[in-house]
């Protein structure tokens, strides 16, 4: 999915179009770009997001443009392949969203004919199109070259010396906002509510000749009337999919996150071992480093890792690693990192790589800077997330941990039957965990109301007691410890009491013993106790305050589960709290600084 | 007109196990959930513009429906806190609404032509069927083309002209809907304020969903009409006949045998040596392995199907892990939902997640609630409620 957007007015072009990427920003991050007409046409691209490209701009007084934000699902993004293209003479910009299938084809037919074609994307055909058939009427090519294409070809394209937009629709969303003085065009509409609210809905097969102070519409040659619609505010949040929060929504993506992860991992030829480059050799020497949520994912990842393969695993954060002074070799490091761009972790993969480790990066983006940095990617399938609090991608980084670590277990047949079968089975399970919200929300609204909380867990879940935590602080600002269950009692016993709560996630294996003993010793300094247990677990039901029912998996799938009800909890305390759960204070998606 | 109202609130009882964790607009039939039909319709019908009343379970219809971009229109929701009928959902909609919209039930498969047919026409207007067992509808009164009254399930139905619950209206109807719970009922008071209604005869494709096993005549129905395509990896020495849909990433191993119509979903591993037989079809992430044939069924997403099962008239949802030499073959059945039985033959209607051990087999019609624990070798009839421990 990509966004594009056009501009034609008595404004400056340029700053409008940066804000109408950054509200599409939804529909992909990973390469944008900008092109302004005057008497020539100027183009501005890059990998990474439409701040980044702000950025590096120079001012452009021109009041003609269009802009493209891009999510690669397939080849890489790169400032060559990012939008606008442009045609040979530089004259024609063009933006798309969508596939065009005889694009080969047309490539050839182009370069046959002299056409010099720069990019690897099946849009730069368009602009090269145009200009072929361009004899002086710039509509008329734009007409001729949308004929030529079979495929989607949703786009916009500006013309050096020309004063209007054409846009086409076929197969992807166009809409065209009509202001005063100014129209606009975008595949969406929050993009357009900064500076309309009356909007066109363009139909497949639709091509628009947009001016200053004009709109026209035209569908087979001929032009047609399209209804001018009014939009109420409400329509901003229609990218929220009915959700009031992306949160909310990307928490809920969970199960098909999962389930598309697990395709993409289960349908390849490559296995995991190909990608390690280690063959059919062994795991060992392991060090994972990440940061924040995906630190939590790589701790998860060293109890998978020593359970499965029963090996060592070093989970470093990446900005301690920089700074220590050692300089370990000869291992396999794998670095997590959601957005691909953080800076702590491109650093230490400079530090692994210069002293001969092989690096694997577990990345959520397309092409990000870390792909570029490590030996070898694994792709984590979650789509864009929105919301600064990592929820959909912390998941997929689990999936692609237990897909890495499966060819190396030293388990009998059998039981790697049984693990592939539970990892098929996690969406239904993380499914009920979020059919079973409502109970959630009611205990959240009780936690709410504390200014402390501890989360306890053990074992492959203590991960998952700081990763709850680190939630609850993130989006509603109550201050939450995540601690192993035996720690409590070397230190923050003296913390527990009426006020101060503690959210235990209890597991059926050998942690399930000891866990109870700690809740009993809580229980004992009358902190309230939220457990999250078993559906079948008959003893919390009178140990606990309140339990949340969490449908039994293996053990070792419990993360997962788990962290889907922290996840809901964290968000509902915030939401009982009215706190600006997407968007929470002080904090950025990615962090590209020190 | 290019606003479509459909109301999608409501819960389905009837249908329960599927319905315990989804509305009834999100009951599968050929791996499409029924509102997907009814908004893909719409969509080729032109209109583009959607406002989907939610109510009951609506996540679900957040999670699958989106903002309605990946189906080509754009879509407003609207919660219906507590179902309190449809007059009363379509008077939520009253702000958001244009001056002139359709109607429709998100529970019906509609077709497109149907949709066609009936969006040229002025409002206020009714789109009705003729079927062969009216007692079962709401039946409309007519004269000439304009519509005298309708009559709720009548003992005894003047004419087999039934309501097929898809009505053009126009921001007049909100006059009517206050303290009102059911259309017809709106519909019956415009008429006695002296409003013109018009009643249009459809003979397209109006099917709805009552009972569960509806379900499999449905899908029986809806799969004689797809379009055929293969993804996926299809290993040599596997048969293909009919009109087949293999999903992205899926395998189908040597050995196979997949006699269309049948869909099969994405990411499935399927065979060596399985048989998919006609009317069936298989969601997304699905495993079926060697020895099994499955006949005229519906299975659900992440569902794992052991070897040597034979499944035939059945239902099974989402995430059931069956071991092997399971056996729920189709017959005519005692079974009686709202005192309605079966009149198609019926092997298990089984709800989701349920566990079941090896060996197993079920008398024709059973049904088998959401989360049941099933030994093995154990013998399943009648009714089965939800979490169920057979041992």
């Amino acid at each position: 999915m990509c966004g594009i957007v056009g501009y034609i007015g008595d404004k400056k072009a340029q700053p409008i179009l940066l804000n109408a990427l950054g509200k599409l920003e939804y529909r992909g991050y990973d390469s944008c770009g900008i092109a302004i007409a005057n008497k020539s046409i100027e183009v501005y691209k890059d990998v990474g997001r439409v701040k980044a490209l702000a950025k590096i701009l120079e001012p452009h007084n021109g009041k003609v443009g269009i802009g493209h934000t891009r999510w690669a699902t397939h080849g890489e993004p790169s400032k060559i392949n990012a939008h606008p293209h442009s045609d040979c003479a530089g004259k024609i910009a063009v933006v798309h969203n969508g596939t065009i299938n005889n694009f080969s084809r047309l490539r050839e037919m182009l370069a046959e004919e002299g056409h010099v074609l720069a990019s690897e994307t099946d849009t730069e055909v368009i602009p090269h199109l145009i200009e072929k058939y361009y004899d002086g009427d710039f509509e008329k090519a734009v007409e001729m070259a949308v004929g030529e294409i079979d495929g989607a070809y949703t786009m916009i394209a500006i013309m050096a010396g020309e004063s209007r937009l054409i846009a086409a629709r076929k197969d992807s969303p166009l809409i065209i906002g009509v202001g005063d003085r100014e129209n606009l065009i975008a595949s969406d509409v929050p993009a357009l509510l900064d500076y309309t609210s009356r909007v066109i809905y363009l139909e497949d097969g639709d091509i628009a000749v947009v001016s200053a102070s004009d709109v026209k519409v035209k569908q087979n040659g001929a032009v047609i009337d399209r209804e001018v619609h009014e939009i109420s505010w409400s329509m901003e949040d229609a990218q929220k999919g009915g959700y009031e929060h992306f949160m909310l929504k990307e928490i809920h993506e969970q199960p098909k996150v999962i389930r598309d992860t697990l395709t993409d991992y289960l349908s390849k030829a490559e296995t995991a071992a190909d990608l390690t480059g280690m063959g059919g050799g062994s795991l060992e020497n392991i060090i994972i480093l990440a940061c924040g949520t995906s630190y939590h994912a790589g701790l998860v990842g060293k109890y998978i890792i020593e359970d499965l393969v029963n090996v060592p695993v070093r989970v470093e954060m990446a900005d301690e690693f920089s700074l220590s002074g050692q300089s370990p070799a000869g291992n396999q490091a794998i670095v997590i990192t959601q957005s691909g761009e953080t800076l702590d972790v491109l650093k230490a993969i400079k530090r692994l790589k210069a002293n001969g480790n092989r690096v694997i990066a577990v990345t959520n983006v397309v092409g990000s800077s870390v792909t570029r940095a490590a030996d070898r990617t694994i792709y984590t399938r979650a789509g864009p997330e929105i919301c600064v609090a990592a929820t959909k991608t912390f998941v997929a980084q689990l999936i692609a941990l237990y897909w890495l670590a499966l060819p190396y277990a030293r388990v009998n047949a059998a039981r790697l039957d049984e693990l592939v079968l539970e990892l098929r089975q996690l969406p239904v399970k993380v499914q009920q965990v979020l059919d079973n919200e409502a109970e959630i929300a009611a205990y959240a609204k009780k936690l709410a109301a504390y200014d402390n909380v501890f989360y306890i867990g053990k074992g492959i879940n203590y991960p998952i007691a700081m990763e709850g935590a680190l939630k609850l602080k993130e989006i509603s600002y109550i201050h939450a410890e995540g601690y192993a269950a035996g720690e409590l009692k070397h230190g923050p016993f003296s913390l527990l009491g009426e006020k101060t709560p503690v959210v235990a996630v209890v597991t059926q294996d050998n942690t399930y013993e000891p866990i109870v003993t700690s809740i009993k010793e809580i229980k004992a300094r009358h902190s309230p106790v939220i457990v999250l247990a078993n559906e079948d677990d008959d003893v919390m039901p009178d140990l606990a305050d309140s339990v949340i029912t969490i449908p039994r998996v293996d053990p070792l799938f419990s993360p997962v589960v788990n962290i889907t009800a922290l996840q809901l909890l964290a968000y509902f305390v915030a939401k009982e709290r009215g706190c600006p759960i997407d968007f929470p204070r002080n904090l950025a998606k990615t962090v590209t600084v020190e | 007109m290019k606003q479509a109202v459909i109301l999608a609130a409501g819960e389905g009882q009837r249908l329960r196990p599927f319905t315990v964790n989804r509305p009834k607009t999100m009951i599968s039939i050929a791996d499409k959930p029924i509102l997907q039909f009814v908004i893909e319709s719409l969509a080729l019908g032109g209109i583009r513009n959607i406002i989907l009343v939610v109510g009951y379970r609506k996540e679900q219809v957040f999670d699958y429906m989106g903002s309605g971009e990946e189906f080509g229109v754009n879509i407003t929701y609207v919660t219906q806190a507590q179902q309190l009928g449809t007059a009363h959902a379509l008077s939520l909609v009253k702000d958001v609404v244009g001056d002139e919209f359709l109607v429709l039930p998100g529970d019906n498969l509609i077709e497109a032509h149907t949709i066609a047919d009936f969006s040229g026409i002025a409002p206020d207007a009714v789109l009705v069927k003729r079927v062969s067992n009216p007692e079962r509808y709401g039946v409309v009164d007519i004269d000439g083309d304009e519509v005298k009254g309708i009559v709720e399930k009548p003992k005894e139905a003047g004419s087999n002209l039934v309501n097929t619950g898809i009505y053009a209206f126009t921001k007049d109807v909100f006059k009517f809907t206050d303290n009102i719970l059911d259309i017809p009922s709106v519909l019956n008071n415009m008429i006695a304020e002296g409003y013109s209604v018009k009643a249009l005869e459809t003979d397209g494709t109006w099917l709805d969903v009552i009972y569960p096993w509806d379900i499999i005549s449905l899908n029986n129905a809806i799969l004689q009409n797809i379009e055929v395509g293969l993804g996926g990896t299809i290993e040599d020495g596997v048969t293909l006949q009919g009109k087949v849909v293999v999903g992205e990433g899926t395998v189908v191993r040597a050995g196979s045998c997949i006699y269309g119509p049948a869909v099969i979903g994405s990411g499935c591993d399927i065979g060596p040596h399985a048989c998919v037989m006609p009317s069936t079809s298989i969601g997304d992430n699905v495993v079926i392995s060697s020895f099994t044939q499955i006949k005229n069924s519906v299975i659900g997403n992440d569902v794992n199907l052991g070897p040597g099962c034979f499944i035939s008239d059945s239902i099974i949802d989402k995430g059931c892990v069956i071991k092997g030499r399971f056996t729920a073959l189709g017959g005519p059945s005692e079974i009686r939902v709202n005192d309605e039985s079966p009149s198609v033959s019926v092997g298990v209607i089984m709800g989701e997640d349920c566990q079941v051990e090896s060996n197993v087999t079920v008398q024709p019609g059973a049904i088998v609630g959401n989360y049941c624990q099933i030994q093995i070798m154990k013998l399943l009839s009648g009714r089965l409620p939800d979490r169920s421990l057979v041992y």
